[in-house]
C-alpha cells in the first residue's frame, strides 16, 4: 500500500530557500494531470499526487526508486505502459519525479519501424522478382522471399494446367524445390478460390489441421497456422501463395495477412509478366519452325539460293518470305513475297500464303490461275492487308534454264546476263488479297549458263542509309551490284546482295529483306543420259 | 526509318458533300491507322473525298493497304475517292502493284507496259 503522506506540504520536504509556493500552487501539484512523486535520497516515497496514487496503488516501481535524480530522464514500464520519469532535484537530495507517458509514441515508432522494414522488403522483392523473365526463376524468388520474411515455409502454386499444379516449395533458410502436383485444389480451404483470383479467406477461418498431407513440406512438422492468398496476375490469377507457420509460433495477425497480400500482388505481377513472356516465346518458337525460310540448293539442274533478314533481329519471322517447291522432272516453283505489315500478324498471313501456294502446286503451270485462287483465299471483308509476290517456274533445258516469271504487285526481278548486262523482267500484275480479281502478265526468260534471275523484296531497294544516312539503296545501285556478280553461283550472289544492303544500312532500322537467286549453273555438261533428258552437270 | 515524318491531316469541306484532306508526312505502319480512323468518322454524308497527297512523304505497303481500305469504305458509302497531286514515288508504287486504276475509281485494267526502270 502507498504510504499516505497527504498532509505534507510541498515546501517542507524541499527545504527550499525559495519562498513556499502559495496554496493554489500546491493544489495545482496535487491535482496535476501528470503523475508526480517525491522520493528522498534513498528512493523512499515521501509524497505522491492524485494521478500518481491512481497509477501506482502499490508504490513506485523499482526502476524509479533506484534511479538517480541527477542523470536526466529515465524510461521505464508501468503496467505494460511506457513512461519517462523527469526528475526535478531538491537541495536535500530528494527529487520530484514527473511521470510522462510515451506509450503511444513508442507504439507509433515501433509500427513505423515495422512499416519501413516492410516497405523496404516490398521494394527489394520487386527488384528481385523483376530481375528475371524466366518463370521458374521468378517463382523461386517469390517462394524464397516469402519463406524468409513472412512465414516458416511458403508454397507458390500455379493454376492447374492439364490437371497438374506446378508448385515451388521453400522452407526458411533452404533452397526452393519444384514439384508438379496432381492434386485437388479444393482440398485446401481457400486455395481453389485463390487460384481463380478471388479475395483471400481470412486465415483465422482456416483450420491448419484440415490441410492435406501434400501441402505440408517434407520435414516441416505440425502446421500451426496458414494463410492462403491469391497471386493476382495481369488479367488472370498467376497462382496462389500459401504461407505456413510451425505449431507453437504466433498465428498470422491481420496486419501480417494484409502485408502478405501486398507482397502477393508484387509477386503475382512479376510472375504473370514472366509467364506471358514465356508463352510468347513459345508461340514465336512454334511459328518460327513453320515459317522460317527453307535452305535452298540445286534442284534438277537449277541452282536456288535465298537470304532473309527480318526487320527486328529479335523476331526472326516477319513479312517477307520465300519458298522453292522442287519438282524432280518438271518445273520447280520459286516464290518470293512481301506481306504488308510487320511482326506476328504479318507472319500469320505469310503462313497462310505459303500453305495455300503449296496446295495449288498442281496447277502451277498457269500462274494467273494460281494467283487468282490465292487471291480468292486471302480476300477478307474487314481487312485490306495484302501481299505482293513473284512466282518463278524454272525448268532446265540443255545447258540453260527456262523461266516463267509472274509478278503480282511486286517489283520485277532482275536478270544478270553473262556479258554483265542487267535486265528487268517484263512482268506486271496486281497485288493479292484485296481486289476481287487479279491480273498478271507472265514473262518468258531463258538463262544461259552462269546467268541469274534475282527476286528481291523492297526491303533491299528501299533500305535507307549510305554515306548521308537517308538515301535509299535503290534499284540502280542494286543493278550495279549485280553487274559485278557475273558468273557467280546463286549462293554467292544472294550473300553479296545481302551484305551490300546490310553495309548500306549500317546500324539503322530496316524493313524485312529477302532475296532469292535462280541460276543456270556454269558447270560442264558431264553426261547426257539418253537423248532427251537434261543430263547431269557439274555445279 | 530514321527521320520519319509525322502524319498530319488538314480537313476542309468546300461544300457539304465534299471533303478535302491535305495529307502531310509519312503514311506507314506507324501512322496510317490515324488517317483511316479520321476518314471513317467523316465519311458519312460525303459524296466525294479528295486526298491531297502533295505533301506525302514515304508510303509503305501498310500505307497502301490503308489507302485501299479508304477506297473500300468510300465505295461502301457511295462516295468517290480522288487521289490528287500524287508524288512520283506513290505513283510508282500504285503502278507496280496495279492498284492505280482501282484507287482512282476507273475499272481495273492490267498495265501492259513495263514500269519505268
Amino acid at each position: 500500500m502507498l504510504k499516505k503522506v497527504n498532509a505534507v506540504p510541498l515546501s517542507e520536504p524541499g527545504q527550499s530557500t525559495r519562498p513556499a509556493p502559495p496554496h493554489a500552487l500546491a493544489t495545482g501539484w496535487q491535482g496535476a494531470p501528470y503523475p508526480a512523486v517525491v522520493l528522498d535520497h534513498d528512493g523512499v516515497l515521501l509524497v505522491a499526487n492524485d494521478a500518481a496514487e491512481a497509477l501506482l496503488p502499490f508504490g513506485p516501481p523499482e526502476w524509479l526508486t533506484s534511479a538517480r535524480s541527477d542523470g536526466g530522464r529515465v524510461p521505464g514500464e508501468i503496467d505494460h505502459r511506457s513512461f519517462e520519469a523527469h526528475p526535478v532535484p531538491h537541495d536535500d537530495g530528494a527529487a520530484t519525479w514527473w511521470l510522462v507517458e510515451d506509450t503511444d509514441t513508442r507504439l507509433a515508432l515501433d509500427a513505423l519501424r515495422v512499416e519501413r522494414k516492410r516497405a523496404a522488403l516490398l521494394g527489394d522483392a520487386s527488384a528481385a522478382l523483376l530481375a528475371s523473365l524466366n518463370i521458374d526463376r521468378c517463382t523461386e524468388v517469390a517462394a524464397r522471399l516469402a519463406a524468409e520474411h513472412l512465414a516458416d515455409a511458403a508454397l507458390v502454386i500455379a493454376p492447374p494446367v492439364r490437371r497438374q499444379c506446378s508448385t515451388v516449395v521453400c522452407l526458411r533458410g533452404q533452397e526452393p524445390v519444384h514439384h508438379a502436383l496432381r492434386v485437388d485444389p479444393a482440398a485446401v480451404p481457400g486455395l481453389s478460390e485463390a487460384l481463380q483470383g478471388f479475395p483471400p479467406v481470412p486465415s483465422r477461418w482456416i483450420d491448419p489441421a484440415s490441410a492435406p498431407e501434400w501441402l505440408r513440406p517434407e520435414g516441416f512438422g505440425e502446421i500451426g497456422s496458414m494463410v492462403v492468398t491469391p497471386l493476382p496476375g495481369l488479367g488472370v490469377a498467376a497462382g496462389a501463395l500459401v504461407l505456413l507457420r510451425h505449431a507453437g509460433q504466433p498465428a498470422f495477425s491481420e496486419e501480417e495477412e494484409i502485408f502478405a497480400r501486398l507482397y502477393a500482388a508484387r509477386a503475382g505481377a512479376a510472375m504473370s509478366a514472366a509467364r506471358m513472356f514465356a508463352q510468347q516465346a513459345s508461340i514465336t518458337d512454334t511459328l518460327m519452325r513453320e515459317l522460317l525460310p527453307p535452305r535452298l540448293s540445286q534442284v534438277a539442274g537449277v541452282e536456288f539460293a535465298g537470304r532473309y533478314r527480318p526487320a527486328q533481329d529479335t523476331e526472326r519471322i516477319g513479312g517477307d518470305f520465300y519458298d522453292v517447291h522442287p519438282a524432280a522432272d518438271e518445273e520447280s516453283l520459286a516464290v518470293l513475297g512481301d506481306v504488308c505489315g510487320k511482326g506476328l500478324e504479318a507472319a500469320v498471313l505469310t503462313g497462310k500464303i505459303r500453305t495455300t501456294l503449296r496446295a495449288l502446286l498442281p496447277g502451277a503451270d498457269n500462274h494467273d490461275r494460281v494467283l487468282n485462287q490465292l487471291n480468292d483465299t486471302l480476300l477478307d471483308p474487314v481487312s485490306t492487308r495484302f501481299a505482293t509476290l513473284v512466282l518463278a517456274s524454272a525448268r532446265r533445258e540443255g545447258a540453260g534454264v527456262r523461266l516463267r516469271v509472274s509478278c503480282a504487285g511486286h517489283p520485277a526481278p532482275l536478270v544478270v546476263r553473262a556479258d554483265g548486262q542487267v535486265e528487268q523482267v517484263s512482268s506486271q500484275g496486281t497485288l493479292v488479297g484485296v481486289m476481287p480479281k487479279v491480273r498478271t502478265t507472265t514473262a518468258q526468260i531463258t538463262l544461259g549458263p552462269g546467268e541469274t534471275c534475282l527476286l528481291f523484296t523492297d526491303g533491299i531497294t528501299e533500305a535507307r542509309g549510305g554515306p548521308l544516312g537517308e538515301e535509299m539503296f535503290g534499284e540502280d545501285r542494286l543493278r550495279r551490284a549485280l553487274a559485278d556478280c557475273v558468273g557467280m553461283p546463286a549462293d554467292a550472289i544472294v550473300e553479296h546482295v545481302q551484305m551490300l544492303a546490310a553495309h548500306w544500312l549500317g546500324a539503322r532500322d530496316h524493313d524485312d529483306m529477302a532475296v532469292v537467286a535462280i541460276t543456270a549453273p556454269r558447270g560442264r555438261h558431264l553426261t547426257a543420259v539418253g537423248g532427251h533428258s537434261r543430263g547431269r552437270f557439274t555445279a | 526509318m530514321s527521320t520519319a515524318r509525322p502524319l498530319t491531316t488538314t480537313w476542309t469541306t468546300p461544300d457539304e458533300h465534299t471533303a478535302k484532306v491535305a495529307v502531310e508526312g509519312d503514311l506507314d505502319f506507324d501512322t496510317a491507322d490515324a488517317l483511316l480512323r479520321e476518314v471513317a468518322e467523316r465519311l458519312p454524308g460525303l459524296r466525294a473525298l479528295h486526298l491531297d497527297l502533295a505533301g506525302l512523304g514515304f508510303c509503305d505497303s501498310y500505307g497502301l493497304s490503308v489507302l485501299l481500305m479508304v477506297r473500300r469504305r468510300a465505295e461502301a458509302a457511295s462516295a468517290s475517292l480522288h487521289l490528287d497531286n500524287r508524288p512520283g514515288s506513290l505513283e510508282r508504287l500504285l503502278v507496280v502493284t496495279n492498284t492505280l486504276d482501282h484507287l482512282t475509281g476507273v475499272a481495273t485494267l492490267v498495265h501492259q507496259q513495263t514500269p519505268e526502270p
